[in-house]
């Protein structure tokens, strides 16, 4: 089974460590212990490195990494679905762009 | 792995000053653009010799000038120079970059094109050059044990496996380093951000973490009253390619280099690093090529560098070991990889096991062997410029 890395149980997102197709079986695991958190399905292609959605993510919401936040949800985010550029934005330097 | 009395030792020079270096170059420093041609000049007559072309040194001013100055007298000064030749259109400044490497005690000539042209100039200095490559090919490796030695740290073209993986593995490469009471540098000042409260937690010294404060917000301040789109320069291009979406995410990954140990030095561009610092914040841009010559000219003899989607940074006078965690790039760019943890990434061994990995490579490293940089001839040098000549 495909398996996604997560730094810290109060992580929303977990770190594709081969390449998932949608549809995919996954398990997160904790990478400090190797604890299995979960399994979940893709809802999109990720590629190694890429990030899924551990869990239901509203548009607005923090979405954290590192047990920290890495930025916030442009849109809704399901569980399964891949986050990135399209879903998720800085609260620091994204803040630029709108000016 | 040699042991001592339970200590890791390695077989480098000993400089005059009592540093150490891990090679034993002779160094033709360019004191500005228009020396270039004299002394790659030198380089094409005497084998053993390093040109560190550049595009700057004329016309600087102020902090911007001094930095130059103290990035090319720093990198004559490095302990991986035997000697250095210095050359520069005019006699004044290629005595004070001169002046800047004496104190080390180690052999320097300068020379001055202006009144004589860059034949009389070549001419002159290369048969300096030839006595000191001479001189230097007698000098020996001795064994010293690994404490006191200056290190530096960083990662580029990152994406998520670094975080995941190279960047904690060399983490704990260097709190083993600091352990021994080495000093490792790090700094990227810009992409400490989303992490900086992290780092400055770590800094137990109130007067140094104000400074580092004082340090961060300057640099960030900076690129944040541009007003301008990040997006696209940072993360960069290859950051978002291999799935790091936020300038956060990035930060956090960052600083899983560090280790675990306290921060106890910090320094702006000007300050030098002094011996015995131990884990020691250097204001750096984030670039590779201009963190890494900052490092060098601060004194860092080997410089560990992580990478996920493949950054081929290299440095002309210190091995530049080059760590990823990304299987695909272990296999796409093999001939710029050293150390492979990709098996740390998908969770086949632990971090211990990785770090001892990139430990013991970079005791062969220490000990001679080249990296994928040195052997690639990636001899990047380029100075920090603060702003526009006068």
């Amino acid at each position: 089974m495909a398996r996604v890395a997560v730094h810290d149980r109060r992580d929303s997102v977990g770190v594709a460590i081969e390449d998932i197709r949608t549809g995919d079986e996954v398990e997160a695991v904790y990478i400090i212990d190797k604890f299995v958190i979960g399994r979940i399905k893709a809802l999109g292609d990720i590629p190694l490195g890429h990030k899924i959605a551990l869990k239901d993510i509203g548009a607005g919401e923090k979405i954290i990494k590192y047990g920290r936040p890495i930025g916030v949800a442009t849109r809704d985010i399901k569980a399964g679905e891949h986050v990135h550029t399209h879903n998720l934005k800085s609260i620091r330097w994204g803040a630029l762009e709108r000016r | 792995m040699d042991v001592v009395g339970g200590r890791p030792v390695i077989r480098g020079y000993v400089r005059p000053d009592g540093s150490v270096g891990v090679r034993n170059h002779i160094v033709v420093i360019p004191v500005d653009d228009l020396s270039n041609t004299a002394a790659l000049g030198i380089a094409k007559l005497i084998r053993g010799v390093v040109a560190i072309p550049h595009p700057y040194g004329r016309l600087q001013f102020g902090k911007d000038l001094d930095l130059l100055f103290h990035i090319l007298s720093g990198t004559g000064a490095n302990p991986n120079v035997y000697g250095a030749i210095v050359i520069g259109i005019e006699e004044n400044w290629a005595n004070r970059v001169a002046d800047g490497i004496v104190k080390t005690g180690k052999p320097v000539y300068a020379f001055a094109i202006e009144g004589n042209g860059d034949l009389r100039t070549i001419e002159i200095a290369a048969r300096k050059a030839k006595e000191l490559v001479q001189e230097a090919s007698e000098a020996q490796r001795t064994e010293i044990d690994l404490t006191n030695i200056m290190f530096s740290i960083k990662c580029g073209e990152s994406d998520t496996t670094s975080g995941l993986a190279s960047n904690p593995a060399t983490g704990y490469v260097v709190d083993k380093l600091v352990d021994l009471g080495n000093t490792v540098m790090f700094g990227e000042t810009s992409e400490l951000t989303g992490a900086e409260d992290v780092v400055a937690g770590r800094i137990g010294d109130e007067k140094l973490r104000e400074k580092f404060w004082n340090i961060y917000h300057e640099y960030v301040g900076f690129i944040e009253d541009q007003g301008v789109n990040l997006l696209g320069s940072q993360p960069t291009e290859g950051n978002i390619k291999g799935g790091l979406t936020t300038i956060e995410e990035k930060g956090l990954g960052n600083i899983q280099k560090l280790g675990t140990k306290p921060i106890t030095c910090v320094v702006d561009y000007l300050d030098p690093v002094p011996r015995g610092a131990g884990l020691c914040f250097v204001n750096t841009s984030s670039a590779a090529a201009e963190a890494v010559t900052l490092f060098v000219a601060k004194g860092s003899v080997l410089h560990l560098f992580t990478t996920g989607q493949g950054n081929v940074v290299g440095h002309p006078l210190i091995p530049v070991v080059k760590i990823t965690a990304n299987p695909k790039t272990a296999t796409s760019m093999s001939e710029h990889i050293d150390v492979d943890v990709s098996d740390l990434l998908e969770l086949k061994v632990g971090l211990a096991e990785a770090g001892e990995r990139i430990f013991n490579y970079a005791l062969r490293v220490m000990n001679g062997r080249l990296t994928s940089t040195e052997v690639l001839q990636h001899d990047e040098f380029s100075p920090i410029k603060l702003y526009i000549s006068s």
